[in-house]
């Protein structure tokens, strides 16, 4: 599908990305204007199918409309973000960007959507400034900065035990990550068509794993194993495992070649020439990712402990229920301390790695 | 040894065809012979089918047509574990010598010694002492024993080079295939390669076809020529009877030799 404007004008090609994207940004401005004029009663916002129906609706007339200004000539935000390098938008190359039709598109599609950001956020100065929350505010930030010295002693001791599954949860993913990146990368799996399936289906697999949050991982894990830090450990070895996976078989995917084949050259079976040429320019990268993930880890056991994966998240979460201020400031310099110490710890080795 | 393929050939190359997935025609039936224990050169313009041709030989690419007799083997019709054996008896070294740069180079030289060795046994790392012994005395053979234990990415070009000629040495190859191995060297380094490629084809009697660039080492170096262009067979002959017309005929109007000394 490719469309000549006029004869000797650069080519304009038609995308069908572009269209998509132009109906959403399109279809967006149709449900503000329309739901601006009608706005939905109690009732209708619990009216899925009608609702669904005007979001489909206005979605089809946006990718109309940009179909129609393709074909009048006109350059979308939709297709400056996918035309091709060889596209050019003819006229509008030598206009400045804000005059452009597609530079007004992309201000008054922004605005709108600031305009309505606000109104859902509820955004409000008043409530910020008003001199009620102003008390609430340093009643807060007078007991954090007065921290609870008799919580350090078992805070510590519930980071360590943070810690700990961070760690675990590392040392776990890392053999599974490890054997598994092969079948994830191309240069090694793409050599038949059985392999390529493999690596397909691997991949799509693990970008459903990694897209789930590892809260949500935790939450399903406190129903499977109960509450505590083994299942915050599981919900992080998962997510670690899908992580690292990707990040080492795209470090297989640019070894350079030759080695393999030097290697391969000698009679080598598969396994050695995997170790022997593969692995020795992996291996470097593959560490720092690794201790990359355990500090990730260790800031995200935190986070899973609020719903109960155990370790100093739990214990902020039952101070911060019985507001008790002073407390929960001692845990947060705990947590900012060792949170630093991980980060510039891992940052100072992966560097000396590289 | 076994026997060879009669009348002293060690291969029989006979109408070699290698087609790419991508539709590339890169040996267009490819015939002729090779001799027990000559120094064989390939020449030709880049993009004539020099490396293509070398790694069929080796199954490093799998040939599309015709046959190769190695022993009375066909190379072309070679599966799985024969291809493996294949691989060990004929030995290979690269224009970018294609070594492990983060190991030292004893255990570069010791891949040499895969094909014999158990997959756990090696990657352990529990080379026998023979072995070991034995690359060590192939680096006293390339002349660097002395950097035996430095990283191989300390090396220069043309000891990387010598590196892998060990390395290839430890498979006890019937023959070494070199695919442009000095194109990457400067012109001194470059005749000290040659050199020891020459002294492991006359010393240790192993055969060698090699890809070379520069007509002015073929006529050092080559006890045989031949020449592809295209794909195709152009030239089979003695390097001295290289003149004039042939240059042209091999290379192609306008082009012009250059010396390296
Ligand atoms: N892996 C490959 N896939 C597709 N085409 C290739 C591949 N390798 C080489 N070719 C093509 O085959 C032809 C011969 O290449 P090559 O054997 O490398 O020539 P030479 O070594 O003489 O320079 C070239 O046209 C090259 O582009
Ligand atoms: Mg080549």
């Amino acid at each position: 599908m490719s469309t000549e404007v006029a004869h000797g004008l650069p080519r304009r090609r038609f995308s069908i990305k572009s269209v998509v994207a132009d109906g959403v940004f399109f279809g967006f401005l149709f449900i503000v204007a329309f739901l601006t004029i009608f706005p939905l009663s109690d009732e209708q916002t619990l009216d899925l199918a009608r609702n669904l129906l005007i979001g489909l609706v206005s979605f089809l007339a946006g990718a109309m409309l940009s179909f129609g200004l393709f074909q009048a000539g006109w350059t979308t935000l939709g297709y400056m973000i996918f035309r091709r390098a060889s596209d050019v938008a003819p006229g509008e190359t030598a206009k400045a960007w804000f005059k452009t039709f597609w530079g007004f598109q992309l201000f008054l599609t922004l605005g709108v959507f600031c305009v309505v950001g606000f109104q859902v956020t509820e955004f409000s100065f008043y409530e910020l400034l008003s001199t009620d929350g102003f008390e609430g505010a340093k009643r807060i930030f007078g007991a954090l900065s007065n921290p609870e010295p008799s919580v350090f002693a078992p805070g510590f001791l519930a980071i360590i035990e943070t810690i700990f599954i961070a760690f675990i949860a590392t040392m776990l993913a890392i053999p599974v990550a490890f054997v598994i990146s092969f079948f994830c990368a191309k240069n090694i799996m793409g050599g038949s068509p059985l392999g390529l399936f493999v690596y397909g289906t691997l991949r799509i697999f693990f970008n459903i794993v990694r897209s789930c949050e590892p809260l949500i991982w935790a939450i399903i894990f406190s129903v499977w194993v109960g509450i505590g830090p083994f299942s915050g450990m599981l919900a992080l070895m998962i997510h670690s495992v899908a992580s690292l996976a990707k990040q080492y078989s795209e470090q297989i995917e640019c070894i350079s070649e030759g080695p393999v084949e030097g290697i391969q050259s000698t009679g080598a079976g598969f396994l050695q020439t995997i170790w022997f040429a593969v692995v020795p320019q992996v291996v470097l990268p593959f560490v720092s990712y690794t201790i990359y993930r355990w500090d990730i880890n260790v800031r995200m056991a935190t986070i899973i402990g609020l719903v109960g994966g155990g370790g100093i998240g739990t214990m902020l979460m039952m101070y911060q229920g019985q507001a008790l201020w002073n407390e929960v400031g001692a845990l947060v310099v705990i947590i900012a301390v060792v949170v630093w110490l991980m980060d510039s710890a891992s940052a100072q080795i992966r560097e000396a790695l590289k | 040894m076994t026997a060879t393929t009669g009348n002293g050939n060690i291969l029989q190359i006979r109408n070699l065809e290698k087609t790419f997935p991508n539709g590339v025609k890169a040996l267009k039936g490819v015939s002729f012979d090779v001799k027990k224990g000559e120094f064989l050169v390939v020449i030709g313009l880049s993009g004539s089918g020099k490396s293509t041709m070398l790694r069929c030989l080796n199954r490093l690419h799998d040939p599309t047509g015709g046959s190769v007799l190695f022993h009375d083997d066909d190379i072309v019709k070679m599966k799985g574990g024969e291809v493996r054996t294949l691989k060990k008896r004929i030995g290979m070294i690269f224009q970018h010598f294609n070594l492990v740069d983060r190991h030292s180079v004893l255990s570069n030289v010791l891949t040499g010694a895969l094909s014999r060795t158990g997959s756990m046994t090696s990657i352990l790392g529990l080379w026998p002492e023979a072995d070991k012994k034995r690359a060590l005395e192939y680096l006293k053979l390339v002349g660097i024993a002395d950097k035996a234990y430095i990283r191989a990415d300390q090396l220069s070009g043309g000891q990387k080079q010598r590196v892998a000629i060990a390395r290839s040495l430890m498979q006890n190859p019937e023959i070494l295939l070199a695919d442009e191995p000095v194109a990457s060297l400067d012109p001194a380094t470059c005749h000290s390669v040659m050199e020891y490629l020459k002294k492991v084809n006359r010393e240790l009697g192993i055969t060698l076809i090699c890809n070379l660039h520069f007509l002015s080492l073929v006529r050092q170096y080559a006890d045989r020529v031949v020449a592809l262009r295209g794909g195709e067979l152009v030239y089979d002959g003695s390097p001295s009877a290289i003149d004039g017309a042939w240059f042209t005929k091999i290379y192609g109007e306008g082009a012009r030799e250059v010396h390296v000394n």
